[in-house]
C-alpha cells in the first residue's frame, strides 16, 4: 500500500511517528496522524486545513487531542453523553489519575519507556490508513495523497473527527474544501 | 462539566441517539477501567486466575484481553 502513498503523504505517516514523542503515547494514533498533518505546508491537505481556519489553531486542536487522550479517548460529545446519565467523566479521570497516576485512563497508561516502537502503528492508525486506500479508491485516485489521509480521520467517529467537529470541521467541510481546491488547478 | 450537562438536557432525554451515544461512551469508559484495574492488579502481582474471580469472568477470557501487554 505504502508505494501508492504521494511524497506529502509519507512526509505525515513519517511526522506522527516523530509526534509520538510530543504526546507521550509511544503509538502512532489518530491525534498523532492529525497533528503530523497540521504540521504540513503546500500539500492538498495542509491548503485545505488552512482554508477552513484550523491551521491558525493548532495549539487548541493539540490541546483537546492532548485532553482526549486523558479521557481515554473519549470525545467531548462522549463527556456530554455520560454527563446525561449523571456520570462526571472528569470526576472519574481525577480519581483515576489520583489512584494509578496522571494519564493512566488513556489507552496505553502512563507514559514510560515499556514497549516503545515495539508497536509503532496502533490498530486505530492502520484502519485510518486502510480507510484513506479505500476513500482514494472510490474517488478514482490512483495515488494516495495526505488530502485522502485528512478524509479518512474526518469519515468516521474518532478522536480526531471529534476535536476537528469542535472546531467547526466536518467530513463534508473537508471533501468540499479538497474538490473547490481541485477545481481551481484545474482551471 | 455544566456546559456539557447543559447540552445533554437540550438534547432532550426522549432522543434515542442520546441513550445510545450514552450508552456506547459508558462501555468504552468501562473498557478503559477495566484495563487501568487489570495492569494495577498485574503490577501488584495478583494472578490472572485471581483476576478472572474479581471480574467474574473466566481466566482464560481476561488473559486473552489483556494478556498481551
Amino acid at each position: 500500500m505504502f508505494e501508492k502513498f504521494t511524497a506529502d503523504a509519507r512526509a505525515v505517516v513519517r511526522g506522527a511517528v516523530e509526534q509520538t514523542d510530543r504526546t507521550g503515547s509511544g503509538t502512532v494514533g489518530e491525534p498523532e496522524l492529525l497533528l503530523a498533518l497540521l504540521d504540513r505546508a503546500d500539500s492538498p491537505a495542509a491548503e485545505a486545513l488552512g482554508a477552513l481556519g484550523v491551521h491558525e489553531r493548532r495549539e487548541s486542536v493539540a490541546d483537546a487531542l492532548a485532553a482526549a487522550r486523558r479521557r481515554g479517548g473519549m470525545s467531548t460529545a462522549d463527556a456530554a453523553a455520560l454527563a446525561g446519565l449523571g456520570i462526571d467523566l472528569d470526576e472519574i479521570v481525577a480519581r483515576v489519575e489520583q489512584a494509578h497516576g496522571v494519564g493512566a485512563l488513556s489507552a496505553d497508561g502512563p507514559a514510560g519507556p515499556r514497549k516503545r516502537a515495539r508497536r509503532p502503528f496502533s490498530a486505530e492508525a492502520k484502519s485510518v490508513l486502510e480507510r484513506a486506500l479505500r476513500i482514494a479508491v472510490g474517488r478514482g485516485d490512483r495515488y494516495i495523497g495526505d488530502e485522502h489521509l485528512l478524509m479518512a480521520l474526518t469519515a468516521r467517529p474518532g478522536p480526531a473527527a471529534a476535536v476537528l467537529a469542535d472546531h467547526g470541521v466536518t467530513y463534508g467541510d473537508v471533501v468540499r474544501e479538497l474538490g473547490e481546491a481541485r477545481g481551481r488547478r484545474a482551471s | 462539566m455544566t456546559e456539557a450537562t447543559d447540552l445533554a438536557e437540550q438534547a432532550g432525554d426522549r432522543d434515542p441517539r442520546v441513550g445510545l451515544r450514552a450508552v456506547a461512551a459508558l462501555r468504552r469508559l468501562l473498557e478503559q477501567l477495566e484495563a487501568v484495574q487489570v495492569r494495577s492488579a498485574r503490577a501488584q502481582g495478583w494472578s490472572w486466575q485471581e483476576i478472572a474471580a474479581e471480574l467474574g469472568v473466566s481466566r482464560q477470557a481476561v488473559h486473552k484481553k489483556h494478556g498481551r501487554r
